[in-house]
């Protein structure tokens, strides 16, 4: 307490200082709870793609996707080593889905039981049931999370997709990640969905029983999923694109990396500007106690106490700057948080690991900071220090 | 065997390269156990430099002429490391200095115990001990007080209680009256006479005052960086100093 006190004694100074650190502590947090939330959309998204392999037409992340057909799922199942084929199709819950930030909403389908049991990737029901076997030609979804709130829905209601009413039989719990924001339809459904948006002069040219836009291909037990892809584009050819676990952590691992620079650049700004700042009013500090110091010399601290003193004192000031930019951080967090829920864009993820690197970060700058005064003022002459004015 | 014992102890400042001023020119000096002596001279005879080096604030300088020797009780001092002098300057010895003796964030209380962290000892038991101290300088209704609460001459009594809680070895002072009217300085005074009449606690000052010179045992008189005479104790105080001790 002691501490606490000397602080309060050069309160304008201290108190600019912890500011400083603390607007650095809580960029830290709020684009730290950012990188949480990416992270856990490209975590997810990565186990969904572990082993497996997923066909489609064009390039599914230039968002030109075109729809294949039924017939080229039978092709797939021919291949060796392919223990199980499903069609897919996904589709923008709404045309005008531009506006969202994160993921955007879809529609997801596929056929209920179609991975012949090979599906390792599970989330968690909040209520109700997923879909079933009997479930092929019934209008009925399974919401993720985000999108059952954002929908006001519970199981037994009716919502509508794409202008179709639907009976909700399960919601997910949520997963952080991007089916949060998906409607889990069976394919059959999605298939008329997915018609009715052409243009009518093609609706009528196709028939909507062979349409997908993807197909799930499921590797037999012990075959290589990038074995299976070399196979599978040998025999589709260069029209369709093969994407396996890999592959998707080839392609976002970049992009995780570009988030991790920034964070990494954040703190070190606040590592410097905090830190010079830190040391400026320790150094000022002690330069103003140098009698004190002298007095303590003279009746017997030995040098590693004023030392350690003057490090407590500042690692102090880190510390309440860490838990300022904490809780200014948290409530930012939640406030945009609870700002996006509404549209379903919840975009930070403040985990506790975050929380305390926050803390653990400020304090050890704090401390570092104060070695410098410190080891001056644990050098001081104890006469000289006496005499200072 | 003498409490404190110097020989040929010298002190040279160096303001520059060529400018240096011997604050001591090779001093003998003896304290005996028991002993309230006054150090007197004029301004800049060297006194608070010969204090620094009894109190081991300062070491004497090791080489030109005779190697100094300093015993504290019988044992060499002269040259031990910062950490071993700090450890006596908390375990074995007392300090009052003019002004600025506490430190103004804290209580009379804590500033007293700061002496007993730096002994060793913590807690309650520091607490108990500073309270107690307070007691015998007349302060322990001040004990929660800040400095800038207290008057001058309360914070020198603070100071005083401070120098006396670890029980030490000798008590160094300089000039503790020197920024107290003469009655607070009278009331200082009379506690060190105190405590050295009725617990043989042994005290070194430094004084301009010759009222506090007179209240001591010896005054030794230093004159550039000299001991010009090293007093002499007057028989029935040196025998009321025994009887006690
Ligand atoms: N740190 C220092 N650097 C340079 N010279 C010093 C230093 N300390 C003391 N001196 C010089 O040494 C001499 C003795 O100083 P000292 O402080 O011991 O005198 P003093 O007898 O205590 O005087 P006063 O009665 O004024 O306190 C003086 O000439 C002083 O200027
Ligand atoms: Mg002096």
């Amino acid at each position: 307490m002691r501490l606490v006190r000397d602080l309060g004694r050069r309160k304008l100074r201290s108190g600019l200082t912890i500011t400083g650190i603390a607007v650095g502590i809580m960029a830290l947090v709020v684009f730290g709870s950012m990188a949480n939330k990416m992270n856990a959309l490209i975590g997810g998204g990565s186990k969904y793609y572990a082993n497996k392999a997923v066909v489609s037409v064009g390039s599914m992340y230039s968002g030109n996707i075109q729809p294949l057909s039924l017939s080229d799922v039978k092709r797939v199942e021919g291949v060796e080593g392919v223990g199980a084929a499903m069609p897919t199709l996904d589709m923008m819950l709404s045309d005008t889905g531009g506006a969202t930030m994160g993921t955007p909403e879809m529609i997801t389908a596929d056929i209920p039981g179609g991975d012949k049991g090979y599906e390792t990737f599970k989330i968690d029901l909040a209520q109700g049931r997923t879909l079933a076997t009997a479930d092929a030609d019934s209008k009925v979804t399974v919401l993720g999370s985000d999108l059952a709130r954002k929908l006001n829905a519970n199981v037994g209601d009716t919502v509508t997709l794409r202008d179709e009413p639907f009976k909700v039989v399960g919601i997910y719990a949520p997963t952080l990640t991007a089916p949060d924001k998906d409607a889990y339809v069976p394919l059959a459904a999605a298939q008329e969905l997915f018609v009715k948006s052409l243009p009518p002069l093609i609706q009528a040219n196709i028939n909507p029983s062979v349409i997908a836009t993807g197909i799930v291909v499921y590797p037999k037990a012990g075959v290589d999923p990038e074995v299976l892809k070399t196979r599978l584009e040998a025999m589709l050819g260069k029209d369709y694109t093969v994407m396996t676990g890999k592959d998707f952590d080839a392609m976002l691992g970049s992009f995780s990396a570009i988030f991790s620079m920034v964070l990494t650049g954040i703190a070190m700004l606040s590592l410097l500007v905090g830190g010079l700042s830190t040391i400026n009013t320790m150094a000022m500090s002690v330069a103003e106690r140098t009698r004190e110091i002298g007095i303590k010399r003279a009746i017997g601290a030995s040098r590693w106490r004023i030392r350690r003193e003057i490090v407590l004192e500042s690692a102090m000031i880190g510390l309440i700057a860490g838990l300022i930019g904490l809780g200014i951080g948290a409530a930012m967090t939640m406030l945009f948080n609870d700002l996006g829920r509404a549209s379903g864009n919840v975009l930070f993820d403040l985990t506790l690991g975050t929380a305390l690197t926050a803390i653990g970060f400020s304090t050890g700058l704090g401390a570092v900071a104060g070695f410098v005064p410190a080891w001056g003022a644990s050098r001081l002459d104890p006469v000289t220090a006496l005499r200072y004015e | 065997m003498a409490l404190l014992e110097g020989r040929n102890l010298r002190k040279t400042y160096r303001l520059s390269r060529r400018n240096t001023v011997e604050a001591l020119k090779g001093v003998e000096v003896s304290i005996e156990a028991g002993e309230m002596v006054a150090i007197m001279g004029p301004s800049g005879s060297g006194k608070s430099t010969l204090m620094h080096i009894l109190g081991l604030l300062h070491a004497p300088d090791p080489n030109h002429g005779p190697a100094p020797e300093l015993l504290l009780g019988g044992e060499n001092v002269a040259s031990l490391s910062d950490n071993a002098r700090t450890k006596i300057r908390a375990r074995r010895m007392g300090f009052v200095f003019q002004d600025f003796n506490l430190v103004p964030t804290l209580t009379a209380a804590e500033n007293v115990m700061l002496a007993c962290e730096y002994a060793g000892i913590k807690g309650k038991q520091a607490k108990v001990a500073a309270v107690e101290a307070l007691g015998l300088v007349g302060l322990a209704d001040r004990a929660d007080h800040k400095p800038s609460e207290l008057s001058g001459g309360e914070q020198q009594r603070v100071a005083i209680a401070r120098a006396l809680v670890n029980k030490p070895e000798i008590i160094l002072a300089d000039e503790p009256t020197g920024n107290l009217d003469s009655d607070r300085s009278a009331e200082v005074l009379a506690l060190f006479r105190q405590f050295n009449r009725e617990q043989g606690q042994t005290i070194v000052l430094v004084t301009h005052d010759s009222e506090v010179g007179d209240a001591c045992d010896r005054v030794i008189r230093m004159r550039d960086g000299r001991i010009r005479d090293q007093g002499h104790r007057a028989v029935d105080q040196l025998a009321a100093g025994e009887a006690v001790a």
